[in-house]
């Protein structure tokens, strides 16, 4: 398969993140459309007719078009040359698959709960109220709008909010016990899992200083001091708007 | 490689999928039948922190160089791989990628709205069958509290009926789904035969009794679950059935999404 790569993706973080680093690890040229979160640019019709549900990212090939930022992931290191992202022991892979269903699954609506409160609803409430009801009106999927209106009306509730912490402290704790299992998340190679984690946790020590940090959490401290100052991480923070480049410079020098 | 050994439930939901994987690889495993419903896989398996983790819930166990793997979908690709490519993925990567997007639909919507309907149906009849004391046994051995928690919620028989509902919806779009995918007349949903037909198929025979109304005038879906049912794989692993009636076999499975 040949043809033009394309990448819709919002900042280089949690989901949008991931295909923009597999693509950047394999050597492989994309065009980038930024799609701003923020702005709701992902329910706009254009977005919506290449991909109906209204998510970020999506990458085209050729005629191709590709939805779920692991899933793209996978297509990426199996169709394009370059290092391979996923090791060739079958017990390995299988491992791989089952740390990155846990982070899509169970840890990262957590940790997207949390950020949703923090960042993502705070910058949206800023708009105008009509203009954000009939912007959530065009979200198609119904939990997702439901999930909006809380994180916009800051309405996600204590027990909701509870659960959301607790994984996030216990989500944070396995990955310090396997990083003392494996060089890597999941194995001794760097994967398709170490992108998948790195883009839900780089910013730890600096968001839950409580949970992660020099002295907390060693194996999760040397493993991001690790996959940092990979060229294809350096090289995609770049394409950062928000201030959520500017964090990646702050957890650092707390790190190296 | 190691050899293998697979703590398995009835043949239903994961323990079908990894059981009729196994037979399509012809790979050897010593199988150990356990009684997934009564929460056997705490105590009679052995797990580490991806079995005993899993969000899949009360999934099949492989053992393989002392370690305790889980995830019916990861364990078929695990299968096929191990044996060198035994047919049940595609190779090309843009249809391996339709392949995963479809297992991931399944296990993230219809698997979680099946054990919750499954569940409820047959469930909390069967846990009335233990004791406070044999029950919080049980609960005091599951290290996930969110999974502890659906056993509570399936022991009281506590179910939301908005969930029940949603997952009623949830069960007849994805045989909606299927009758639009098998109406070209294929015979399998990716084309080639596949885990997607194996996972598809575990978490929705139990559905056939529980929701009929979802399969009325399913015709392409009948024939489908015919075929996957008598392909031999899939028969082998339904004769390793305990009871009479294997899909009425269930076990707290995945969570209902929390936020979309």
């Amino acid at each position: 398969m040949t043809g033009k790569v394309a990448l819709y993706h919002w900042e280089p973080n949690a989901n949008s993140g991931k295909p923009m680093l597999a693509l950047a690890e394999k050597g492989v040229a994309y065009e980038s459309h930024y799609t701003d979160l923020l702005s709701f640019d992902q329910h706009k019709p254009d977005y919506l007719k290449m991909n109906p549900n209204g998510t970020i990212p999506v990458m085209k090939h050729g005629d191709r078009v590709l939805t779920e930022s692991t899933a793209i992931m996978e297509y990426v290191n199996e169709a394009f040359e370059g290092a391979a992202l996923m090791p060739e022991d079958v017990q390995d892979r299988w491992r791989i698959r089952w740390w990155m269903k846990f982070m899509d699954q169970w840890l990262g609506p957590s940790f997207s709960m949390l950020g949703w409160s923090m960042f993502v609803g705070p910058s949206v409430r800023q708009k105008d109220p009509a203009e954000l009801d009939a912007a959530i009106e065009r979200i198609p999927l119904p939990e997702r709008r439901i999930a909006w209106r809380k994180a916009i009306s800051g309405n996600f509730s204590e027990a909701e909010m509870a659960e959301s912490k607790r994984r996030v402290a216990l989500g944070v704790a396995m990955l310090e016990k396997e990083l003392g299992r494996h060089e890597y998340v999941a194995s001794d190679q760097y994967s398709l899992a170490d992108i998948n984690w790195f883009n839900s946790t780089y910013s730890l020590p600096l968001g839950q200083p409580d949970l992660a940090g020099k002295d907390k959490t060693p194996n999760i401290m040397r493993w991001l001091r690790q996959v940092y100052h990979r060229p294809a991480v350096q090289e995609t923070w770049t394409k950062g708007r928000t201030d959520l480049a500017s964090r990646y410079r702050l957890v650092m020098e707390e790190i190296d | 490689m190691g050899t293998m050994t697979l703590y398995h439930g009835e043949p239903n939901g994961p323990s079908l999928t990894v059981l009729a994987a196994l037979y399509e690889t012809g790979l050897d495993a010593d199988l150990v039948a356990i009684d997934l419903s009564i929460g056997e896989r705490h105590g009679k398996a052995p797990l580490g922190v991806e079995s005993a983790m899993s969000i899949e819930g009360e999934g099949p166990v492989l053992e393989v160089n002392g370690e305790a793997m889980a995830d019916s979908v990861f364990l078929a690709q695990y299968l096929d791989e191990r044996a060198g490519g035994a047919g049940l993925q595609p190779k090309e990567p843009f249809a391996h990628w339709e392949m995963m997007m479809w297992c991931r639909y399944i296990i993230e919507r219809v698997a979680p709205a099946a054990a919750y309907l499954g569940n409820r149906t047959h469930g909390t009849a069967r846990l009335k069958t233990l004791d406070d004391t044999a029950f919080e046994a049980l609960t005091g051995a599951i290290a996930s509290e969110d999974l502890k928690q659906r056993w509570i919620e399936v022991r009281c028989g506590d179910f939301d009926e908005a969930k029940v509902a949603d997952s009623a919806t949830k069960i007849s779009e994805a045989v909606d789904k299927l009758e639009a995918r098998l109406a070209d007349g294929r015979d399998w949903l990716m084309g080639d035969f596949s885990i997607a037909d194996l996972e598809s198929y575990a978490w929705l025979a139990g559905m056939v009794s529980v929701l009929s109304s979802a399969f009325n005038e399913a015709e392409n879906t009948a024939a489908w679950m015919e075929r996957v049912k008598t392909r031999p794989s899939v028969a082998a692993a339904l004769a390793r059935a305990r009871s009479d009636d294997p899909t009425s076999a269930w076990a707290p499975g995945p969570e209902i999404n929390r936020w979309g």
